[in-house]
């Protein structure tokens, strides 16, 4: 590494430099985007760009956030399902969820059965932790409890957006992933479902990963 | 208003009647025209080809020979460019760059001079037929200057001027990479002439001689009926 | 495959090129779309100029100090328990790599996309190993399957081939047996590839950009085929081209908003993955190992030079997207996995004059590489100043050449010489001239006249004519 880094410097026609301070930078076009936007304007924006992403977007309530979930799972040809084990599904009423049949809770002490289980699964349902209304992205923070898999695995996948993650584009999901502090092994930003030009530039939807994709909006939390 | 016109090499010796029409075109707008005849060419040729240190002599002649002008008009975009981008060459060479800074300061290409400066943009011109206009990219990109040519072209009663398809795709022409790239350099032309077709124009125009000795050239081989053009001749119609 | 494709001289490559009509079909209409979406997503910012200055500030400043970030993030992968290597060479880079797949006794190696594995010939050193690689991104993964095709783009690999084809190439590879729409061949590589990913020993990864301060890497695709790779086999090697690196999350997340612009027109693609060290306590999925590989190769010897900008490279393509040269030629005739203006600009440096010498004059300068370039890569600056490297530096350039631009560099310093010379030119070319237009020119106007009619030059020239009509 040493050899390595010293070839760099020297290169630059210097020694090797064991502190930099990050500059100021000259510009920040990226904070003008949506700047003072309300919550309402953002959930506009974010639902402007679903209809460019191949992605359905439901509105809801939290009173009324069961039923709008059993019918994408419904519409979506029901289960097996995976979802994460989250306290956020009781928090908004969802335990009724767990209790399902046809549903499997991610157990990180069953080991790789959870990857199978998300790999047979129809449907994978995960909440957004930060949603970004400019692109349309679920930004989700990864743990033991809540599998990368859920989200790529199963055919379908539904994120469920409480209004109140809803920021103007990913500068503020960035600054947010850096004060908190510890970095999670995996985070995803999601924006619809797997899709392809590879072919003539044909866009095909639905390559390795979801099929299809819904984001359902609390919008009352 | 005392213009001196750096007419071009191309102009000096292909394209006469473009140098022409430029002297008359400024001297109907109140222009005196001065024309240094030290002049040669602006070394494009050599620099972008690589050789730096011989364009640097024929630009160090350029600087000396067009010192005194108050405004230096020149009837290619390309041309104009080579001129600004003199200080970046010159960098670093005290006297040279500073030198290469005032003359490029004060270089306009002719549409640009015409709006911006003179701030005309009817000059009064007449030419029947339908138009279309090929922005050459060094002008475009490099110099910028995008509005100019249809501002004037928009005025020049009779003619129609129609968007050319793909107008940003270079010509094939880049000096002597139409020479040394052949091959390539015809399938570009080509495709710019079938786009010229599509809009069914009877006049291409263009504002840089090496482009249009490029497209011409080229439409003279395959005998088509298109006529083209320097902006300047169009502007000069009446 | 390395950087070079071996397919010949550069001119055969072009005429193979030129004759390809289905490929320049499908360029120009890739070109068209690609550019269109690009033009479109950086219209909607309304201020697209300030984010290119953001990028090239960030990219610069990054190549300043590039030592310090990436100790940095040497020592944050670290941290989070994972391996770094320093590679100097791709032999270094391959070595290790053949290394931690050998102590694992992997034999299926699952991988997605990426440049700087196909420029240091990666998948060749693990086959040698007697791996079976798998390419996962779609466009990669119809090349590997016909035997090897070389990538003609950097972001659409396999732009070149149409849907027949492929569809052809699956039925004799892959016993496919349904039509060639778009859907379907998707639909049988995803089966086809989903067990692969199930079964897979190792995942292989390029970089997209690292993160100095929180030792992570940053991955993007449409595709969700990185994200497999990471997520299912149980050692994760990702390989980065040096210079693929920002300070914080919030360059990242910067250079990745040009980047999906840039190079697809999207505000983000459909995946954007940050991955940090292996897998952490308790969890399930995600890699148990995570190597970083840091490969030069090259790279260092272009910093320090006028060349150094060419680094701040994100591999968006969108030069690449306007190039007209490009698009009348296609990706292979290149002869380098890098193709396009980038392609011309760094395979030289790369992979030295001698294989890349035309490269730098496969263009006209027309500067649509350097206007699209998200980061501000002075493109055509920089061929012009291969251009100057041949001649000065190499001494390359052919002696008629050098002798002309002798001769132009004399005439046009001097007036004298220059009146002189313009005034005889008539003469000269009069052999030559028929109703003033030269049809069939001598010495260097013959690769013109070939193509097209050349004016012959007028017998009164601009100058005589304004001295005569009394003009100072």
């Amino acid at each position: 590494m040493e050899a390595f880094l010293q070839r760099i410097a020297s290169r630059l026609g210097r020694d090797v430099r064991t502190s930099v301070e990050r500059p100021k930078w000259k510009h920040a076009p990226q904070h003008t985007v949506f700047q003072g936007y309300s919550q309402d304007e953002l959930l506009d924006e974010l639902k402007k760009q679903c209809t460019r992403i191949h992605t359905t977007l439901v509105e809801t309530t939290a009173g009324r956030l069961v039923d709008a979930i059993d019918d994408v799972i419904a519409a979506h040809g029901g289960g097996p399902i995976v979802v994460a084990n989250d306290e956020r599904y009781e928090q908004f009423g969802l335990s009724s969820l767990f209790t399902r049949e046809d549903v499997h809770v991610w157990d990180h002490t069953l080991g790789r059965a959870n990857i199978e289980a998300a790999e047979r699964a129809n449907i994978g349902i995960t909440f957004s932790d930060i949603t970004l209304a400019e692109s349309g992205t679920v930004v989700l923070l990864n743990n033991r409890d809540q599998g990368r898999t859920i989200s790529f695995l199963p055919k379908t996948y539904v994120a469920i957006i409480p209004r109140s993650t809803i920021v103007p584009r990913m500068t503020q999901a960035a600054r947010t992933i850096r004060e908190r502090g510890h970095v999670p092994s995996c985070i995803n930003f999601i924006t619809g479902p797997s899709n392809s030009a590879d072919i003539e530039m044909n866009l095909v939807v639905g390559v390795h990963g979801p099929v299809k994709a819904t984001y359902i909006v609390i919008t009352d939390r | 208003m005392n213009v001196t016109l750096f007419v071009t090499c191309l102009v000096d010796l292909f394209h006469v009647n473009v140098g022409k029409a430029t002297v008359e075109l400024l001297e109907r707008l109140g222009c005196t025209i001065h024309f240094p005849e030290g002049q040669t060419c602006c070394g494009q040729p050599a620099y972008n080809s690589g050789y730096v240190k011989e364009a640097k002599e024929a630009m160090k002649h350029m600087i000396r020979t067009f010192e005194h002008a108050e405004y230096i008009v020149t009837p290619s975009g390309s041309c104009a460019t080579m001129f600004k981008e003199y200080p970046h060459i010159f960098q670093g060479d005290g006297e040279w760059e500073e030198r290469a800074q005032r003359l490029a300061d004060k270089t306009y290409e002719l549409t640009q001079f015409i709006v911006d400066v003179l701030k005309v943009e009817d000059v009064g011109a007449r030419l029947e037929g339908k138009a279309t206009y090929h922005t050459s990219c060094h002008m475009t990109r490099l110099l910028g200057v995008k509005d100019a040519p249809f501002t004037l072209l928009q005025h020049v009663k009779g003619l129609e001027v129609v968007p050319l398809p793909n107008a940003h795709n270079c010509c094939g022409f880049g000096g002597t990479f139409s020479v040394k790239m052949g091959p390539i350099s015809e399938q570009m032309v080509d495709e710019k002439i079938q786009c010229i077709e599509q809009v069914e124009a009877d006049y291409l125009i263009g504002a840089d001689c090496g482009c249009l000795m490029n497209i011409g050239g080229r439409i003279e081989r395959k005998g088509k009926p298109i006529r083209v053009m320097h902006i300047a001749e169009v502007l000069n119609c009446r | 495959m390395a950087l070079k494709i071996n397919m010949g001289e550069f001119h055969e490559r072009v005429e193979k090129g030129i004759h390809n009509t289905f490929m320049r079909g499908a360029v120009a209409g890739a070109q068209e779309r690609l550019r269109t979406r690009r033009l479109e997503a950086a219209e909607e910012l309304g201020n697209w100029e300030e984010w290119r200055a953001l990028g090239e500030e960030i990219r610069q400043h990054t190549l300043e100090n590039l030592d310090y970030y990436l100790m940095q993030l040497s020592e944050n992968v670290k941290k989070r328990g994972g391996h770094v290597f320093f590679a100097q060479t791709a032999e270094e880079a391959n070595d290790y790599i053949c290394r931690v797949v050998a102590s694992k006794q992997a034999k299926k190696i699952v991988k997605s996309k990426s440049m700087v594995t196909e420029e240091i010939h990666m998948n060749a050193a693990l086959e040698k190993l007697g791996c079976e690689v798998i390419e996962t991104d779609l466009g990669e993964y119809i090349l590997q399957v016909d035997d090897h095709d070389p990538p003609s783009h950097i972001v659409a690999p396999a732009l070149h081939k149409n849907k027949e084809q492929i569809r052809d190439v699956f039925k004799e590879k892959l016993a496919y047996t349904k039509t060639e729409k778009p859907e379907e061949l998707a639909l049988h590589a995803r089966h086809m590839l989903r067990h692969e990913y199930m079964t897979a020993d190792v995942g292989i990864t390029g970089c997209n950009f690292a993160i100095a301060e929180s030792g992570s890497i940053t991955l993007v695709t449409n595709e969700g085929n990185a994200d497999l790779v990471t997520a299912l086999p149980k050692t994760q090697i990702t390989v980065m081209g040096m210079e693929r690196i920002v300070p914080t999350f919030e360059e990242m997340e910067v250079l990745v908003s040009l980047l999906t612009r840039s190079a697809v027109g999207q505000k983000l693609t459909s995946y954007i993955t940050v991955l940090t060290g292996p897998r952490e306590e308790g969890e399930v999925d995600g890699p148990e190992e995570f190597h970083l590989v840091i490969v030069d190769n090259g790279r260092s010897d272009i910093l320090g030079t006028e060349f150094q900008s060419v680094l701040q490279c994100i591999r968006c393509a969108a030069c690449v997207n306007v190039c007209p040269v490009y698009r009348h030629i296609g990706g292979h005739s290149y002869g380098s996995i890098y193709s396009g203006p980038i392609g011309a600009v760094l395979s030289p440096l790369l992979g030295g004059y001698d294989d890349y010498k035309e490269l730098p004059y496969a263009s006209t300068l027309c500067a649509a590489c350097t206007e699209a370039c998200p980061v501000k890569i002075p493109l055509h600056e920089l061929l012009l100043k291969h251009r100057q490297t041949i001649v000065e530096r190499e001494g390359k350039a052919p002696i008629s050449e050098k002798l002309a631009m002798k001769a132009f560099g004399l005439g046009a310093a001097s007036s004298l010489l220059y009146k002189l010379g313009s005034k005889i030119a008539p003469t000269a070319v009069n052999p030559f001239t028929t109703n003033d237009r030269i049809s069939k020119g001598p010495g260097p106007l013959k690769a013109w006249t070939d193509i097209r009619e050349f004016p012959a030059p007028e017998k009164e020239r601009f100058r005589d004519w304004l001295k005569q009509r009394g003009n100072e």
